[in-house]
């Protein structure tokens, strides 16, 4: 069973998400504020994370931040604003994906599945581009003999570029490869997920050699 | 002006002495002894007659029969001392109407600046008179009306800022509701007043979240935080995918292939699923979108967007305000599906890219909304 740990400081909206995701079929486990959530990912593993954003003490852009920083565990953002300034922090700091309070238990399904995805995908045995080695059997990422720690997304949007090197992929369809956001994505989680990506896997993150951005279009893989 | 003056004044002096020496010359012809009695100076008589030779010049005599003047004497006599009289009283009067003129000028460039929209504009009074008095009313007029101004202006943010408030406080309990309203209705067993009461919450719960989400919508227009983030966007795949994820199966979309746009795609979207959303609602089928690139008016390139229904159209009262916010053509009519913004919505997301949106209706029956977007 899949487990989600839902970080959620309001009461009334814990509840009703935590019942809607057990009928939806997950194990929850609630967090009230951002230390004990830190705290609860120490203690026993969750699959994806439920982060709220506005939490008292530590906010949910912070947890997530520091999260990122021993775990690649997906991460969901829940904003009650759907602000720009959320979303955009939120993305910055690591998130897979976000949602916009209230939210309908069926598209916070979707998302949780889709983010669930990117890490379950049997592919051919490694392939070398320079100095970065793919293995699509064994999800491992090795720069320079160096094993490179990525989030499932980042790895989905690596393995969906590199899948086809030296073809242009646009945010949308990127967005649909990868987070199977069917219509009207938000191509900022494409952007994020490029910045965190090249920040890993690349020498000089300004000029980019495995993940190059064509312009006006969108990015590709290579050529290396 | 200044010149016209000058002119004016010399044709006045001449037309005034003209007639006032001839008048003097001729009573003085007919009636000689008023010569005495006007007491004429006899050194100005001396002046004015040439063929008498001057006499003493120590005292005017003034017992002794003046000889008549000359006609032409007392003319030109007239013309002078007529013309350095009005010279003098212009003088005067053209002084004084600069001391009244300049600062009633400065008032009305003033008046004229505040008029504008410039409400910080204030005047320096200048003596005591009257002007003076009128020009500090003007300064404390300017001040008080800047101060009621800057005080609606905070009400009418304080306002504004309330309603988006109170939109992001709906969103938490409406978070926990959305969740659970589909339990409601996924009970098995339910007869009667129990399903349609969990029928009638589930329901309202969904109408509640889109009049939450369009008033924080429009909250963002009102607090000028919303911005566009355009891209090139294919027109007619956007208008399918607009159709296709709400179900309008129904609705004839005419927009030819390959008609790219640099536009805000999900604000389009917006706007269009606004557009026939209204059409299908209150309208009657069938409902057609049509999209072109052309000219507008002005001969710059415009993307229209014309979305007509088959209905009985706009009641003529109506057209002016459909796009207000909250407004119903028909007071009587049952509250629809939508939250009332939807227009006001589109209808910002079309100024928000340098557009607009007109309504009326279509020649042939229907209402016909039209977006016109600038190309650039």
């Amino acid at each position: 069973m899949t487990t989600v740990l839902l970080v959620e400081d309001d009461p009334a909206a814990r509840e009703g998400l935590e019942l809607a995701l057990r009928r939806l079929g997950y194990g929850v486990r609630c967090a009230v504020t951002g230390e004990a959530a830190l705290d609860g990912l120490t203690g026993a593993a969750a699959d994806v994370v439920l982060l709220d954003v506005m939490l008292p003490g530590l906010d949910g852009l912070e947890v997530c931040r520091r999260l990122r920083r021993s775990s690649e565990v997906p991460v969901i953002m829940l904003t009650a604003r759907g602000t720009d300034l959320d979303i955009v922090g939120g993305l910055e700091a690591g998130a897979d994906d976000y949602v916009v309070k209230p939210v309908e238990p069926r598209v916070l399904d979707a998302r949780i599945r889709a983010v669930l995805r990117r890490i379950a995908r049997p592919g051919s045995p490694a392939e070398t581009h320079g100095e970065l080695v793919i293995d699509r059997a064994s999800l491992i990422v090795r720069l320079a003999g160096q094993e490179v720690s990525l989030t499932p997304t980042e790895l989905r949007l690596l393995l969906v570029l590199s899948g086809s090197p030296r073809q242009v992929f646009s945010r949308d369809q990127l967005l649909g490869l990868v987070w199977e956001h069917d219509y009207l994505g938000d191509s900022r989680l494409v952007d994020a997920c490029v910045q965190r990506l090249r920040a890993k896997i690349e020498a000089d993150p300004a000029r980019p050699r495995y993940v190059q951005t064509v312009r006006g279009f969108g990015y590709r893989f290579g050529p290396v | 002006m200044r010149t016209r003056l000058i002119v004016a004044c010399v044709v006045v002096v001449v037309l005034a002495a003209i007639p006032e020496a001839w008048l003097i010359s001729l009573i003085l012809r007919w009636y000689p002894s008023l010569a005495k009695l006007t007491a004429m100076p006899g050194w100005i008589n001396d002046l004015l007659v040439t063929p008498h030779p001057p006499r003493n010049h120590q005292l005017p005599n003034l017992g002794a029969q003046p000889s008549h003047p000359e006609p032409v004497a007392i003319a030109v006599f007239c013309l002078v001392t007529g013309g350095l009289l009005l010279a003098v009283i212009t003088g005067l009067a053209f002084a004084a109407s600069r001391r009244v003129l300049s600062p009633v000028g400065r008032l009305a460039a003033a008046a004229q600046r505040m008029s504008g929209g410039d409400l910080t504009v204030r005047l320096q009074p200048r003596g005591h008179d009257e002007l003076a008095r009128l020009v500090a009313t003007f300064n404390t007029m300017a001040e008080a009306l800047a101060a009621k101004v800057g005080e609606l202006e905070q009400m009418e943010a304080r306002a504004r800022q309330f309603a988006g408030d109170v939109s992001h406080e709906l969103r938490t309990p409406l978070t926990a509701m959305t969740a659970v309203a589909d339990v409601l209705g996924e009970q098995p067993g339910l007869t009667g007043d129990e399903e349609a009461a969990a029928r009638l919450v589930s329901g309202e719960i969904r109408h509640l979240n889109r009049l939450v989400n369009d008033l924080i919508e429009i909250s963002r227009f009102d607090a000028g935080t919303a911005e566009l983030a355009p891209q090139d966007t294919d027109i007619a795949a956007c208008v399918a995918d607009c159709l296709r994820a709400r179900n309008w199966s129904g609705v004839d979309s005419d927009v030819p292939a390959g008609l790219s746009v640099w536009l805000d795609r999900r604000r389009f979207d917006v706007i269009v699923a606004n557009l026939v959303g209204n059409a299908v609602r209150h309208g009657e089928a069938p409902v057609t979108v049509r999209a072109r690139v052309g000219t507008d008016g002005d001969g710059a390139t415009e993307l229209t967007v014309q979305v007509r229904d088959h209905g009985p159209g706009l009641p003529p009262r109506s057209v002016a305000h459909v796009f207000e916010r909250f407004y119903k053509a028909d007071t009587a009519r049952a509250r629809s599906d939508g939250s009332g913004l939807g227009l006001a919505i589109a209808w910002e997301n079309a100024r928000l890219h340098g557009g607009r949106i007109d309504a009326g209706n279509h020649p042939g029956g229907g209402a016909v909304f039209t977006l016109r977007l600038p190309v650039s």
